[in-house]
């Protein structure tokens, strides 16, 4: 799991606001793992994730002046990357698209010598049945467990009540540990 | 507390996230109760498995190719994109063919120069005075045939091709209007066109001529210097654009991007033949087709763009290019992988990075934008 989303770093929202390209790419390096990590759980190929992970930057770019500042930057940038990974996935082009080995070209954990083909096998179970959840409710499990946000920071990201976002995790996580099941 | 109460709470006890009375009351019930103990056992485990995933880095260039991006266009680009967006190459188009079907009716009408023209080109041949009438248009409407059928009468045009005299005079001719107007009307672009048909048409025989006398000799040397001689010929065909059209290098003309055209590509010999002599240097671009052989220039912007469908990616790069007033000038094999070579203009080159992102996963390699139009070498592979 990534390190919990903390504070902005300090005077990049004024200089964004002002326009100040070196603070915009300051900015796309402190987020672009981030972003790019929850498109590309959501979407499961690194070329749509790429994709939409750059326009998330490109919205945020042209939004800037916008921003009240009453959330952070990185969960304004989540909610942001949320929204456009739930509006891929709801596309009628996307549904067709989408085949069955979604995830798969996620890397697979660091392989360990001695462990390697059973880890294999686990992360490839693992990551189908990541894939395998309703959209938000994958969602509100990569937020939480691979991304590292807090409750309060996925209801604000998702604009849910802080409830629901407690109950589709645990339906998240019951479901994938049926599915898991056979690891155990 | 119920075992289902009870298992509602799992999730929220793995982020420890349970209120003080929430978590007495499972403890209670967990002392008590096996099943739900393995239960939680199960969900703290999978918990743990998600959380041990390795976190994912975003590609090695991301940073520059969303910063690519967000270059604003000009405005008045903006603006070009925004009205020609339902059919973003249509208006282009359109211009293109009204201007080869104008031409393509001047040509047939004929103007006193042209008749001249063709008449002293084919007295100098001692060719029959029935042919007179036929020469021309048919230089015009079908320049391969006029290649392929100069073999034929091989001994009455050797005569033409060895008269220096006028066929220099004929080249000061052909040249001249294109150095004299920086931006010359459709009537002015239709005359020159119609001026240089008797040496399109003098220079396709003579090419002919050359190539067949150098295939008699050694073929496949003759071969080399044919392909050679076309590249300097495209090259210098492209370096005349800007002041045929009266444009700039950075904004290639309609003409240009559509495929070669009937009547358009016949003065191109003659035209290229003068021009490469006074700039053969000055090709902007890299040109290697796929015929020619020859390397590419040294591109401003190599990438690498890998996708699950390459043939499909190859095409929609051309479009793409095309619709950012681009346009595809070369493609090759290098190392197994297909390498597509464009021309994008600087003004949108960030449009099309952005869009050629959402082709596949692009990695910029080298990336220099100091010239108006780029030359840009993409790798295509899965």
């Amino acid at each position: 799991m990534r390190e919990g989303l903390g504070a902005d770093p300090p005077g990049l929202l004024p200089r964004l606001r002002a326009g100040d390209p070196r603070a915009f790419e300051e900015f796309v390096i402190a987020y672009q793992h981030r972003v790019f990590g929850v498109a590309l759980r959501m979407l499961g190929n690194r070329a749509e994730a790429e994709e939409i992970a750059q326009e998330v930057f490109l919205r945020a770019h042209r939004a800037i002046a916008d921003f009240r500042g009453e959330a952070r930057l990185g969960t304004w940038l989540y909610a942001i990357a949320s929204r456009l990974c739930l509006n891929r996935l709801a596309s009628p082009d996307r549904r067709l698209a989408r085949g069955d080995d979604a995830l798969m070209d996620v890397p697979a954990s660091t392989p360990d010598a001695a462990a390697a083909a059973e880890r294999a096998e686990l992360d490839a179970a693992l990551r189908a049945a990541i894939a395998e959840l309703p959209d938000d409710r994958r969602l509100v499990l990569v937020l939480r467990d691979v991304e590292g946000l807090s409750y309060e920071q996925i209801a604000e990201a998702l604009a849910l009540d802080p409830g629901t976002v407690r109950s589709r995790l645990h339906r998240a996580r019951m479901q994938l540990k049926e599915k898991l099941e056979r690891f155990a | 507390m119920t075992c289902t109460e009870t298992r509602d709470l799992f999730s929220a006890l793995a982020d420890d996230a349970l209120t003080p009375g929430e978590r007495a009351a499972l403890d209670a019930h967990l002392a008590g109760c096996a099943e739900c103990r393995r239960e939680l056992a199960g969900l703290l485990r999978t918990v743990k498995l998600v959380r041990a995933m390795d976190p994912v880095h975003a590609p090695a260039g991301f940073v520059d190719r969303v910063l690519a991006a967000a270059q604003p266009a000009p405005s008045h680009r903006r603006l070009v994109r925004r009205l020609m967006r339902p059919w973003p190459t249509l208006p282009l188009g359109a211009a293109a063919l009204l201007l080869i079907g104008g031409l393509a009716v001047l040509l047939f009408r004929g103007s006193p120069e042209q008749q001249r023209a063709a008449h002293d080109q084919l007295e100098a041949a001692r060719a029959p005075s029935s042919e007179r009438n036929v020469a021309a248009p048919q230089s015009v409407e079908a320049p391969p045939a006029a290649v392929t059928a100069a073999p034929r009468s091989d001994t009455d045009l050797s005569k033409n091709y060895s008269e220096p005299p006028k066929s220099e005079s004929m080249r000061a001719k052909t040249a001249a209007p294109t150095t004299k107007t920086d931006a010359p009307s459709p009537r002015a672009r239709a005359e020159r066109a119609q001026a240089t048909v008797p040496n399109a048409s003098r220079d396709s025989v003579s090419s002919a001529r050359e190539q067949e006398a150098q295939q008699r000799l050694t073929p496949p040397a003759a071969m080399e210097r044919r392909e050679a001689k076309r590249e300097l010929a495209d090259r210098g065909q492209e370096a005349l654009a800007p002041a045929v059209g009266g444009r700039s290098a950075a904004a290639p003309s309609a003409a240009e991007r559509q495929p070669p055209p009937v009547g358009a590509a016949t003065p191109a010999p003659a035209m290229a033949t003068a021009k490469a002599q006074a700039m053969p240097q000055s090709a902007p671009l890299s040109r290697t087709g796929p015929m020619t052989g020859i390397p590419a220039a040294p591109p401003d912007v190599t990438a690498r763009l890998r996708v699950a469908h390459v043939s499909g990616a190859e095409r929609a790069l051309i479009e793409l290019a095309a619709r950012v007033g681009g346009r595809q000038t070369g493609r090759r094999i290098d190392g197994g992988r297909l390498v597509v070579e464009l021309a994008v203009p600087r003004d949108t080159y960030a449009e099309f990075v952005r869009e050629a992102a959402a082709l596949g996963a692009v990695s910029i390699e080298s990336q220099a934008t100091d010239r108006p139009m780029l030359a840009v070498a993409v790798t295509v592979s899965n």
